[in-house]
């Protein structure tokens, strides 16, 4: 494999779990609610994707079982910020810990464990295009799904009647109320929706990308969730091309490796959340005015 | 009637309060029990881990870093900023000093390398903090966010060094620093395992203490953060009051680097005040950054945490458990202990 080749497929396959959690991020934000507790939500569904996997021998059962643990935990996160008014961003963290305590509690057990995990089914023909079959039609079902995930949530959230409520909650939640429709509920569907597919990404990161569990194993990632969402301006597609560029970084470390290149490892490992800053940097301004008044209220300045 | 009367006393805070930190204090234990353990065998060996004398040294050796790490987050919320940089910010603040006593290097020794130690630690975590307030400030990145990558790279920064350019060649086992040696360390306050340290941090919360109360900075802090529009109104210049409020903020963190690596661990390793940075910021929004709270919170904390351990020897539960219960603790006070803020 080339390197460029090897570099772009690692994109696909270490940046599909970040891509879950990223679209499912999008739609929290859309209606108004930021979650840190993504990182919580994916360590969460991380550990049940793997545990029940390894106790039912189907990885699908496992992923179902990640996105509702995902959910639970976005689920307390909305209770507090939105039924007992506290603060979106520390409310994320703590949830964040609860998460972090929780899968030590229960994961010991799953550490050194192994499961039939998902393996990679190469899509019939496609796979077999020079290049972009290597790149996007070798890997495991989840990536195939969040193909098709991608153009729906943006389907849904732009132009359907569900995606106008969502939209409504976050940018006009006045006009919404006016109009007799409940506002927290849409905002407590959204966030748990988002929590959903973090839950789904964690798996994915444990029971087809990394086929192991162990303590913290997300590395940050649902944050970098959080910062993709924040210069994709919660669009779907952008969301992608963030949640694949931290995956490249990520792939470029081992592939300069076995290469031969001797670059610090530290360096690169530096350089998928390097990435993710410069990326804000550049876009950062433009995005920020960009975002719903509901939103830009949470990232002005927040006292409790 | 009754109800103003007592409500004038506070004892319906008290006992909102109560009910909060019972109700963590239930979920946590119905945890305990799914895995197996005894809640009430659990909860009296934490006691015992507390009160026995040992680990009450115990306890404010912890507490040291801590309560400097929670002041970091108390002096930024002031003004209004979120920063989750702790983690960072500790860590820079233990490789600056490490940096500055390798660089001195047995040119000084005793008092004066620690005052520089303290000096280049406060400047490393400021320095970091910076990074955040000056993306907020330019490009408009919200310091929650940044601040939270740049703790991944903190902890790259260290690693490589400790593996690298600082490794100790004569060292045995996981890769570290070499240790500081005996005479740039605190002093230990006298027969305890506590050193100076708690002193810098005991003094730091008496100095932002009074710095939010009695000064200009403070004053400026306060409206910024209150209502920054008018704040600018009003003269002040909000950009610089929020860039002086991270770098204190990361110089309190930077600080807190120093007292561990100076006082308690004597060199650089893999883990260096690792989740210390999360649980500083804990420690400041359970007492809703009043800075003497912050620092009583910061002990709880650490005597929590302190029991983490007593859980693996005793009931066979990972250390790590005791997350759950500071974060049930922080939802209970975060749900239910103040009057319902206006529904956002």
């Amino acid at each position: 494999m080339t390197l460029p080749i090897e570099v772009l497929t690692g994109a696909v396959r270490g940046g599909t779990s970040i891509l879950y959690a990223s679209v499912g991020e999008s739609i929290a934000e859309t209606a108004g609610v930021v979650n840190l507790g993504t990182e919580g939500s994916m360590l969460a569904g991380a550990l049940a994707g793997y545990a029940i996997t390894a106790n039912t021998g189907n990885p699908w059962v496992g992923v179902l079982a990640g996105a509702v643990a995902g959910g639970a935990l976005a689920f307390v996160h909305a209770f507090f910020v939105l039924h007992r008014g506290a603060n979106q961003l520390a409310t994320g963290l703590v949830v964040l810990f609860l998460g972090l305590g929780l899968t030590s509690l229960f994961g010991a057990a799953f550490v050194s464990r192994q499961i039939h995990s998902f393996t990679a089914w190469d899509v019939p023909v496609l796979s077999k295009i020079p290049w972009v079959g290597e790149i996007l039609f070798q890997h495991d079902p989840l990536t195939y799904l969040s193909f098709v995930l991608v153009p729906v949530t943006w389907f849904v959230l732009q132009r359907t009647g569900i995606g106008l409520l969502v939209r409504g909650a976050g940018e006009r939640s006045e006009v919404l109320a006016t109009y007799g429709h409940d506002v927290r509920l849409v905002q407590y569907l959204a966030v748990v929706t988002g929590g959903l597919l973090a839950g789904i990404g964690g798996a994915q990161l444990s029971t087809a990308y990394a086929n192991s569990w162990f303590e913290n194993m997300t590395q940050g990632r649902g944050f970098v969730a959080v910062a993709v969402v924040i210069f994709a301006a919660r669009r779907p597609l952008a969301a992608m091309g963030g949640s694949y560029l931290f995956g490249a970084a990520l792939a470029l470390s081992p592939a300069l490796q076995a290469r031969g290149w001797a670059i610090n490892q530290f360096a690169l490992d530096s350089l998928p959340y390097l990435a993710v800053i410069v990326v804000l940097v550049l876009l950062g301004k433009k995005r920020a005015a960009e975002a719903p008044e509901g939103l830009q209220k949470v990232f002005e300045l927040s006292t409790s | 009637m009754t109800a103003l009367i007592l409500d004038k006393f506070g004892v319906k805070a008290v006992i909102r309060w109560a009910l909060a930190l019972g109700a963590a204090a239930v979920a946590f234990g119905l945890l305990v029990l799914t895995k197996g353990a005894n809640p009430f065998s659990v909860y009296s060996s934490m006691w015992t881990a507390i009160t026995s004398s040992a680990s009450f040294d115990g306890v404010f050796l912890k507490a040291t870093p801590l309560i400097l790490a929670a002041l970091a987050v108390a002096v930024p919320a002031k003004a209004g900023l979120v920063n989750v940089g702790g983690e960072g910010q500790l860590v820079v603040g233990g490789v600056f000093a490490m940096g500055a006593n390798l660089a001195v290097d047995g040119r000084m020794s005793g008092m004066a390398v620690l005052v520089v130690m303290c000096v280049a630690g406060a400047v490393g975590g400021a320095l970091w903090a910076a990074i955040a307030a000056l993306l907020r400030l330019a490009v408009g990145i919200n310091e929650a966010v940044s601040t939270l990558l740049l703790n991944y790279l903190a902890i790259n920064l260290m690693t490589f060094l400790i593996f690298d350019r600082w490794k100790d060649r004569n060292g045995s086992g996981q890769p570290a620093s070499r240790p500081i040696p005996v005479v740039d360390r605190f002093p230990l306050l006298g027969n305890s395992k506590v050193h100076a340290g708690l002193l810098v941090a005991v003094v730091a919360t008496g100095l932002v203490w009074w710095l939010l109360r009695s000064t200009r900075w403070g004053f400026q802090l306060r409206v910024v953060g209150g209502n920054p529009e008018a704040a600018r109104r009003a003269g002040i210049r909000v950009g610089g009051t929020l860039l002086s409020a991270m770098l204190v903020g990361g110089a309190l963190a930077g600080l807190g680097g120093v007292a561990q690596l100076a006082g308690a661990e004597f060199k650089l390793r893999q883990g260096f005040l690792l989740t210390y940075g999360y649980v500083g910021f804990l420690a400041s929004w359970l007492a809703r950054h009043k800075p003497i709270n912050v620092a009583v919170a910061a002990v709880v904390l650490a005597a929590i945490s302190i029991t983490g351990d007593s859980l693996q020897l005793d009931s066979s539960l990972p250390a790590a458990t005791v997350n759950v219960l500071m974060a049930l603790v922080l939802l209970a006070v975060f749900g239910w202990t103040r009057v319902k803020a206006a529904a956002a």
